[in-house]
């Protein structure tokens, strides 16, 4: 019994880590309607760059998070203003931006095997002074980084879901995603609001890259799971919707380390898909998500 | 030849000659490298052609298409073994077997938006892949879960086993292949359900407003679709005897045929050839001389080449070719014949 509520609680720590990357994925559909693919990659992006600062410096790698989210938001800015908006913008009025969406995969393979041609594809793991330490609570064990992890994670989507919704820049962000025409008729410059957008969807993963640097191995691909969990989790939530994603990566996160204690870890990969058809098949709108077009 | 009529003479003269010159090929083509290589062209031309009915005409982003090509591999491979029926049978089997299982994944998924068709698609087909890799027995089927199935040589092998000696009969089986399906293509677009789906991949409501029903025909797409990448499975797994899910059921296979319809100009009946020819040989020359060096270097090529097409040419490679066609080539002989004074119908 205990070892349930143990891997139950330890669920909800990893599946708030998958929440914040679901969150920034379901920011970015939420205004531009693109599904970013690549947004593992820059997880990856952002891992080694967490990965590079804590070796190089040897400072507490909770402090990459001052140098890594900065620098993602800027990539993911820059990703969007240079690369993605040309094609974008040239499929503005279609219902159905499939262009755009396979034009993310392929700014995937080239991250992923960019970093494969540069780094190698070994796992590499870094050494900090909180690595493996453990929580013992009542005979339960949780690890250090991912308490913290957690935590931080938490405190980075209420403070998302607050700044969009009362400053200026998160209204102006939520007007886009409700309606483009009457956004850009209200003063709103879009493609601003794209790239900004899709900044703070990197700036996300930038986070999740830094907490999880401490107790998970960085590897080229190591976005894909990743990729295919937030795609999952962003259904699950309602696509669009921020609590939506993170009480998805929640659910994830349990089904996972719960479901290890009945089965091969092997096999709750597949009860996650299965759960994400269920949903989808049942309530395409996902399990928090508003009415939406879909 | 009905299918070239009213084309100008100079369209009917290339395609004999290239239709005589595919045919010849292996008469000439020794090197069984380079053979290998042309027979994975077709073969991916032929997967992307089949991919083509649901992501070309249907209007969706199938990402799972791998899935179908494991059915078929693992269906007729998995009667051979247990059984010993023919995989010439098996293929038909799986064939159904995949088109029935497109029904039953699109009949949910094909009402939704394509964003989320296509995550269903990524879900199903990874689904499949971790599925079969976690069983190692089904009833009578010995599926090996990861090693995958290793179908044994036979030597002076009948026709019915589908195995041959050398590539030659390979190359034909799969050109042949290639062709049906193009004909199929061409047949499909300038039948009804062609009209519909196009009406109903632009603007599904103003078709059904109009009483056309766009997710049946939409169905009948999959279901095509299916089967035929079922039985480029098939033909697969006969020709290297051996396979394991992750490469055969791997979303790599999944997103390398959108690549190719993509580049090439989905929704177009040369757009796959063209993508595949453009495509494979960059991979497996890379594959051969450089995966030792830097390896994944061919997947971002083929990541820069996406992102490039898909910035200056949204409709595919197909486009600009036709264009030349159209505006250069044709004219140009349509006036040397008027100089000649050749007879028109001559060159029929």
């Amino acid at each position: 019994m205990l070892s349930i509520v143990e891997s139950l609680l330890n669920g909800i720590l990893m599946g708030s880590i998958y929440g914040l990357t679901a969150v920034g994925l379901t920011l970015i559909f939420g205004v531009m309607k693109v599904i970013n693919f690549a947004h593992g990659s820059i997880l990856m992006v952002g891992m080694f760059a967490a990965y590079w600062f804590v070796k190089l410096t040897g400072m507490n790698p909770y402090l990459a998070l001052v140098v890594v989210v900065p620098f993602l938001f800027c990539f993911g800015y820059m990703l969007q203003g240079y690369v993605i908006k040309p094609i974008f913008d040239a499929e503005k009025d279609v219902r159905e931006p499939i262009t755009v969406i396979i034009v993310t995969t392929g700014i995937w393979y080239v991250l992923d095997n960019l970093a494969m041609i540069l780094f190698g594809a070994e796992y590499r793991v870094v050494h900090t002074a909180i690595s493996g330490k453990m929580f013992e609570f009542h005979d339960m064990y949780f690890l250090w980084p991912k308490l913290i992890g957690a935590g931080i994670t938490l405190l980075c989507g209420v403070y998302l879901f607050w700044f969009l919704k009362h400053s200026k820049l998160g209204k102006a962000i939520r007007a886009t995603s409700l309606d483009r025409e009457a956004a850009t008729l209200m003063g709103i410059k879009q493609s601003q609001v794209y790239n900004i957008a899709f900044g703070l969807g990197s700036a996300c993963c930038g986070v999740a890259a830094c907490v999880l640097v401490p107790f998970y191995y960085v590897y080229p691909t190591v976005g894909v799971s990743f990729d295919l969990k937030a795609f999952v989790i962003v259904v699950l939530g309602g696509l669009g919707s921020i609590p939506g994603a993170i009480l998805g990566g929640i659910i994830i996160g349990i089904i996972e380390t719960v479901g290890a204690q009945f089965m091969a870890a092997t096999w709750t990969e597949l009860l996650i898909y299965a759960f994400f058809l269920a949903v989808l098949f049942v309530k395409p709108s996902g399990l928090f998500g508003l009415r939406q077009d879909y | 030849m009905k299918l070239l009529r009213g084309q100008p003479p100079i369209v009917k003269v290339l395609t004999g000659l290239l239709l005589a010159g595919l045919f010849l090929l292996p008469t000439v083509v020794s090197s069984p490298t380079l053979m290998q290589i042309l027979i994975l062209v077709i073969f991916y031309a032929y997967l992307t052609s089949s991919w083509n009915f649901v992501g070309g005409f249907a209007g969706v982003l199938p990402l799972g298409h791998a899935a179908f090509v494991g059915i078929g591999a693992y269906t007729s491979t998995l009667l051979y073994l247990t059984f010993g029926l023919s995989p010439w049978f098996g293929m038909l089997a799986g064939g159904l077997l995949a088109a029935l299982i497109g029904v039953i994944i699109g009949l949910p998924t094909l009402k939704l938006r394509g964003a989320y068709f296509a995550l269903a698609t990524i879900a199903v087909g990874e689904g499949l892949r971790v599925l079969v890799e976690n069983v190692e027995q089904v009833g009578p089927f010995a599926v090996r879960g990861p090693k995958g199935l290793l179908i044994n040589l036979v030597p002076h092998a009948p026709l019915s086993v589908f195995q041959f000696q050398g590539k030659a009969p390979y190359y034909y089986i799969i050109l042949i292949m290639l062709l049906a399906v193009l004909y199929l293509t061409q047949r499909m677009m300038n039948s009804k359900i062609g009209y519909y789906l196009a009406a109903g991949g632009e603007e599904p409501e103003a078709a059904e407003a109009l009483g056309i029903k766009v997710s049946r025909y939409k169905l009948i797409a999959m279901a095509i679709s299916c089967f035929l990448t079922a039985l480029g499975g098939t033909f697969y797994a006969q020709m290297f005897l051996y396979f394991n899910p992750k490469s055969i059921m791997g979303i790599d296979l999944s997103y390398e045929i959108a690549f190719i319809a993509l580049i090439g100009g989905r929704g177009t009946i040369l757009g796959p050839v063209l993508g595949a020819l453009l495509l494979r040989p960059v991979s497996e020359l890379t594959r051969i001389y450089l995966s030792a060096s830097l390896p994944g270097l061919h997947l971002v090529i083929y990541g820069l080449i996406l992102i490039v097409v898909m910035r200056y040419q949204p409709k595919g490679l197909v486009a600009p070719v036709k264009q030349l066609f159209e505006r250069h080539i044709i004219p140009y002989f349509d006036k040397r014949r008027a100089k000649n004074g050749a007879p028109a119908e001559e060159t029929d």
